[in-house]
């Protein structure tokens, strides 16, 4: 509950942030805080530096363009579960975000702290990687842009690396349908197992909590056939903990894909 | 520039009172409210931002107050569950809560109050379902909700 | 009152209490007002001048021994105070007593681990410093080195001869065994037409997590030798006789003071280790300490609910389904330490054949310890483990032979006019009507239509179950029962004690010994004061909490095990009816020298029955004897207004060779039926009916008392669903915090239908019974609703107590793992 002693820093541009985190290679971006916070009262992992995002303008827009809705990194899941914009470009990400934790972590987290702790469990990996979503890092040597299946590498591991940040998320406006099912811990609660899927141009799939990052299956048709030999050609390695046995989980990413897929197709 | 700071002295309005406080950075809220502001109302119950007894309201939005850090609230207003009442005179929601039995040990009671209260602020007129997913972040282990949701309820009805 | 009645002979029946009163209704909490505007007292609110925060440096090993500790560099940091090691521990304090006989009496339980630690979170150091902050930064400075040695996790090894042993003193890990032989087993077999036979059932380890977590605030006063302890102990006269001893001192030395606490459930007993390893810092620093618990210390080493097995059950039933009597091997895990153990090994017999008419029963019953989390009393603490037992065998049997369970438990329930009715083992159920709370909750679920809805459910996909929990609240302990244990203790029956008092402006002050942390004990306290002296609860002051140092403490203090309805408001009663008396006599004697029957309580007056005009207000008759007593004639100046009582239970001593005797004095009853469906495909499963209906004789405030029903039933659900505390194989709790330990939200909590029944007790004085832990009848039903949801997917048999999603996907995908469990044979 207590954390160690620490500095904070709360830069007022993406320059200052950047600088701040290159000068302090123990320095850590504070999105939300609803992760990063926990670890730091547990003294898991140590911290010299909390460089806070909260004060950078525009990381909380939310816009539209053309072909794409574009996110800030510090959305909240509260505005993605109300956002017009959302609801109307990619509204997955809505019903998806509005599934998280509860209404004051929904006030306070943020879809780039989701995505940068790239915890298994989380919601939202496998959603933007069902949709195709691609994020946009910035560093010393300036931004690059990352697909979202290439952004997770592995269990708290992202494309983002040391001194740099996530800037922002883009994600295709939906053509068609999208899906997302989840066995939780509880109602509304930690997932088990969960799967999200895509019918926006072939049939993507993408499971979460069975490996260290989503896994992205292409299925060959939108039926239950072949996503589930899909998921049984996928070998699954699945982890096992108190709240499931491998076996369990890879029970769940079948009948989760398939379920996934059957909104994706329904709303499409 | 923004420099790193170790410590630094922040001010912070509660309830409509403006406190100075030096605080060090690791400082979490709730122990700013609760050890240097001596505001007990808001509770502790987990270490882990699961239970929702630090519920406080800063700025209009509703958090945990366990992972917030004191020094990010410097400038903010923040509501806590001292400042419902006025002047001694129960809110209807804490009228509500007495009236039907939505509180036992009392515990989990303020961030209860202050979830009920976002949640009324923002729709003065929830469905029993909306109300459970309001005060889904805020556990109680005496009440089994039953009796909260009514409260919540009657309070929503009672104010309309 | 009926303090002077043995129950099995003459029953003091009490005179019911004249209604329309406040007894009986549902006036506003007296507690609410100031908890709900946070201005209510808890420990961590209490702050001292000076004061240093006390950190715990807990074992990171379940099982090592410990080589050396080094608090220097601690010391060095500024603003630490100072610290405290198990070496000075074991100089400065004695072992804390244990209830056990050998070999689990030679158990040595010290404030802090010396020598060895026994499970993970075990406190080795304790470090003080200025903030929460620096104590926690300073005890990471503390360098202890430990050799690990191997871990007992499994309670079912813990006999074995190449079993790890965990306490050398006591050269065994047994704790406590004994047999429960009751009736004629033998001879119901050669009777019954059928024997069924269950492998193994297991209850899971859970607690009741109450949302505050313990700790306290210790004042040393050098010149008297006396500590306060600002504390949330829930059973101060337990707390000191654990803790005057060790710290070689009388029990007068220990003061402890509680006004709010945030729940507690039995979880706040066992506080003397940290306790004294406070009190000592307090006199050694010469400051005052303060010590908060977080959660993931309560988790990993407070108190644990027991754990218990119970293998190779037979049970005798008749063809028409009569059950005649069951037999089987129960071993319990305590956990590193006894503490309040092996009382658990005897509670349960409290309510030895449940709710049912069974002669014959045989038990087996063995307590070991294991490298895990020490156990305490939680909600419904050790008959829940036998209450789920006996309601697992009734299901299993009732299916294995194509019965129905409605029918099978109304064929054996105790009847509505069998009551008082002596069980095998001597306890009294003093009264009930379990067949019509069960008709009452089933027809709140709609049973009825039951099978009209299983086949909704079956064309959504879904299995749909329905499960009943028979369970009995048995509350007011006899104390006697841990001779059963150990005949050499010298405790039985039990007391408790309050005052209530007439000050010189006439107020009403109550104390009570009780402990309360949200059963609303300042209410219904007030409400027999105000029914028995005329006036209403607003003019009725309760001081909150508890204090030792009020004089309305006694050794079984407390607020634990359903008793305060009968023992606490017994007090009460006891002591406002002597003050009633007081305020006639002097009335009677101011008022003309009139006889006491003259005078009437009313309105806050004493009033000439014939003549109303001739009155005297409270205030008077509190003026005239605490501050102007001369003018009193001299037969009536020994009135003091000041009267106190201790309530004393009609207990015997349980006769110790055949484990035989009452137990308890009330028997309160809760029957539950729960509807649930299954999604067959992921073993998740969903809660869509439920119902509860409690008897518990009078109820004092029956919101209150409904209140007591929802909680009870939210805990119960978070067991029968999620709440484990599971352990690794190397003895890692892998449960320490809400994110893994999931208790249920606002969206887990179905709706919750109550219905009930009054049936008085004729043993106590209000006709009231204790309630509140309820059994743990939402685990039976969850458990029952479960295995009939499954019937159609190949009959699996439900033999754990808590049955998360993928323990139900094992029971969908393997059910002749389970079903191996079990076998009928018929004779």
């Amino acid at each position: 509950m207590l954390l160690a002693s620490v500095e904070y820093a709360c830069p007022g541009s993406v320059d200052e942030a950047l600088s701040l985190l290159a000068a302090n290679p123990n320095g850590r971006a504070l999105a939300g805080g609803q992760t990063l916070v926990n670890v730091l009262k547990a003294r898991i992992a140590a911290a010299e530096l909390l460089v806070d995002l909260n004060g950078i303008p525009g990381f909380r827009e939310i816009r539209e363009t053309d072909g794409a809705l574009e996110l800030g990194p510090m959305v909240t899941y509260t505005q993605l579960a109300r956002s017009e914009e959302v609801l109307r470009s990619r509204p997955i990400l809505a019903e998806v975000a509005a599934q998280i934790a509860d209404v004051q972590v929904r006030n306070r987290g943020t879809l780039g702290g989701n995505l940068c702790s790239s915890d298994p469990t989380n919601h939202l990996p496998p959603v933007l990687v069902a949709v195709g979503a691609t994020m946009t890092i910035a560093g010393a040597s300036g931004t690059r842009t990352v697909p979202a299946e290439e952004f997770f590498l592995g269990v708290y591991l992202t494309a983002v690396g040391p001194g740099e940040l996530l800037t922002g998320i883009s994600v295709p406006r939906r053509q068609a349908g999208d899906g997302f099912a989840s066995v939780t811990i509880g109602a509304d609660g930690t997932c088990i197992a969960n799967a999200a899927a895509s019918v926006n141009g072939g049939v993507r799939v993408a499971l979460g909590c069975v490996s260290a990052k989503p896994v992205l299956l292409e299925v060959p048709s939108a039926d239950e056939e072949s996503v589930r030999s899909a998921v049984a050609g996928a070998q699954l390695d699945p982890p096992s903990d108190i709240h499931a046995p491998a076996a369990y989980r890879r029970q769940l990413a079948g009948v989760l894909a398939a379920r996934a897929l059957r909104q994706a197709s329904g709303a499409a | 520039m923004s420099a790193p700071v170790a410590q630094k002295t922040i001010s912070v309005e509660v309830n409509g009172t403006t406190y100075e406080r030096d605080v060090e950075a690791r400082r979490l809220l709730v122990h700013f409210l609760r050890d240097d502001l001596d505001l007990t109302g808001t509770h502790v119950g987990c270490d882990t931002g699961n239970c929702g007894a630090c519920s406080v309201i800063v700025d209009g939005t509703l958090l945990k107050s366990c992972m917030m850090l004191a020094i990010q609230a410097d400038g903010a207003s923040i509501e806590t569950v001292e400042g419902l009442g006025t002047d001694g005179e129960l809110s209807s929601l804490q009228q509500a809560f007495s009236e039907h039995h939505a509180l036992q040990c009392g515990y989990c009671t303020p961030g209860m109050l202050m979830s009920a209260k976002a949640l009324l602020d923002e729709n003065p007129e929830p469905t029993e379902g909306e109300i459970r997913r309001a005060i889904q972040g805020n556990i109680c282990r005496c009440t089994g909700y039953v009796n909260i949701v009514e409260a919540i309820s009657a309070a929503a009805e009672a104010s309309t | 009152m009926t303090e002077t009645a043995a129950p099995t002979s003459a029953i003091v029946v009490e005179e019911q209490e004249t209604r329309p009163g406040f007894i009986g209704t549902n006036i506003p909490r007296k507690e609410d007002r100031r908890l709900v505007q946070g201005e209510g007292v808890f420990f961590d609110d209490v702050k001292r001048h000076g004061m240093g925060f006390v950190h715990f440096v807990r074992a990171p090993y379940a099982h090592a021994k410990i080589v050396s500790v080094d608090v220097s560099r601690a010391l060095e940091l500024k603003d630490v105070y100072g610290t405290l090691t198990g070496d000075e521990v074991a100089i400065l304090t004695d072992p804390f007593f244990e209830m056990s006989v050998p070999p689990g009496s030679e158990i040595k339980d010290y404030a802090l681990a010396v020598g060895k630690t026994r499970f993970v979170g075990e406190p080795v150091v304790a470090v003080v410093a200025a903030t929460r902050e620096l104590a926690r930064d300073a005890a990471e400075l503390v360098e202890v080195e430990y050799e690990p040695l191997e871990p007992l996790v499994d309670a079912r090894a813990a006999l074995e001869p190449e079993a790890p042993i965990l306490h050398e003193d006591a050269g065994s890990n047994l704790v406590w065994e004994g047999v429960f032989d009751w009736g004629d087993w033998e001879g119901c077999v050669a009777e019954a037409d059928r024997i069924v036979r269950i492998k193994e059932l297991h209850f899971d380890r859970f607690s009741s997590t109450p949302l505050e977590c313990s700790g306290c605030l210790v004042e040393f006063n050098r010149g008297t030798g006396q500590w306060t302890m600002y504390c949330n102990h829930q059973m101060p006269g337990i707390g000191a006789i654990w803790m005057a001893p060790a710290l070689r001192v009388g029990t007068d030395k220990l003061r402890f003071v509680t006004q709010d606490i945030g729940g507690a459930f039995g979880n706040k007993i066992c506080l003397h280790p940290y306790f004294v390893a406070c009190c000592l810092l307090a006199r050694k620093l010469n400051r005052p300490v303060q010590w908060t618990e977080w959660r993931t210390d309560q988790h990993t080493a407070n108190a644990h609910g027991n754990e218990r097995w119970f293998e190779d059950t037979e049970v005798a039933v008749k063809a028409d389904g009569t059950l005649l009597g069951f037999k089987t091997s129960a071993i319990d895990d305590c956990g590193a330490f006894p503490r309040y153990e092996p009382l658990g090994c005897i509670i349960w017999a409290q309510v030895t054949p449940g709710c049912y008419r069974w002669q014959n029963i045989h038990v087996d019953f063995t307590q070991v310890a294991t490298n895990k989390s020490p156990v305490s009393p939680n909600r419904g603490y050790s008959r829940m483990q036998h209450l789920w037992f006996t309601e697992r065998v009734i299901d299993i049997v009732a299916h294995e032979l194509g019965l129905d369970p409605v029918e099978v438990r109304k064929r054996n329930y105790v009847k509505e006019d069998e009551f008082p009715w002596t069980t095998p083992n001597g306890c009294i159920y003093d009264s009930g009507d379990y067949a019509r709370c069960l008709d009452i909750a089933l027809e709140l679920i709609g049973y009825d239509g039951i099978e009209e809805r299983r086949e909704d459910a079956e064309n959504r996909g879904k299995l749909l179950g329905v499960g009943i929990g028979s369970t009995l609240d048995s509350g007011t302990n006899n104390f006697g029962q841990s001779m059963l244990l150990n005949p050499d203790l010298q405790f039985s029956g039990n007391n408790e004690v309050a005052t209530v008092k007439l000050d010189i402006f006439g107020e009403v002050v109550v104390t009570l010994g009780t402990v309360p942390q949200g059963q609303g004990h300042e209410t219904t306290a007030a409400q027999v004061v105000a029914d028995a002296l005329g006036i209403t609860p607003d003019e009725v002051t309760v001081r909150p909490g508890h204090d030792t140092y009020w004089n309305s403490h006694a050794g079984f203090s407390g607020t634990y095990a359903s008793q305060f309805a009968v023992t606490g408001l017994g007090a009460v009663k006891g002591a406002v009816d002597q003050l009633a008396g007081e305020i006639r006599t002097i009335a009677a004697a101011v008022l003309g020298g009139v006889p006491e029957e003259a005078v009437v309580l009313e309105g806050g007056f004493a009033k000439l029955r014939a003549n109303p005009e001739a009155a005297i207000p409270f205030m008077g008759i509190g003026a005239i004897v605490n501050a102007n007593n001369a003018v009193l004639p001299e037969e009536v100046r020994d009135v003091t207004l000041n009267c106190r009582y201790v309530y004393v239970p009609p207990f015997e001593v349980p006769d110790t060779e055949r484990k035989y005797g009452n137990l308890t004095l009330t028997y309160a009853t809760q029957i539950h039926v729960c509807v649930l469906e299954v999604d067959p495909e992921t073993g998740a499963y969903e809660i869509v009916d439920y119902a509860a209906v409690d008897d518990c004789g009078n109820r004092i405030h029956p919101q209150i008392v409904e209140g007591q029903v929802h909680g009870a039933t939210a805990q119960a659900l978070g067991a029968a669903t999620h709440e484990t505390f599971t352990y690794d194989e190397q003895g890692n709790l892998l449960t320490p915090n809400f994110y893994d330990y999931h208790v249920p939200h606002a969206l887990d909590m179905p709706p919750i239908k109550t219905g009930y029944i009054e049936s008085p007790s004729p043993f106590t004085s209000l006709g009231a019974k204790g309630m509140g832990e309820g059994g743990g009848a939402g685990i039976h039903a969850v458990c029952a609703a479960l295995q009939d949801a499954l019937r159609p997917v190949g009959n699996p048999i439900v033999h754990e107590s808590c049955n998360p999603p993928h323990r139900v996907w094992e029971l969908i995908s393997n059910p002749e793992e389970s079903r191996g469990r079990v076998a009928v044979e018929s004779r």
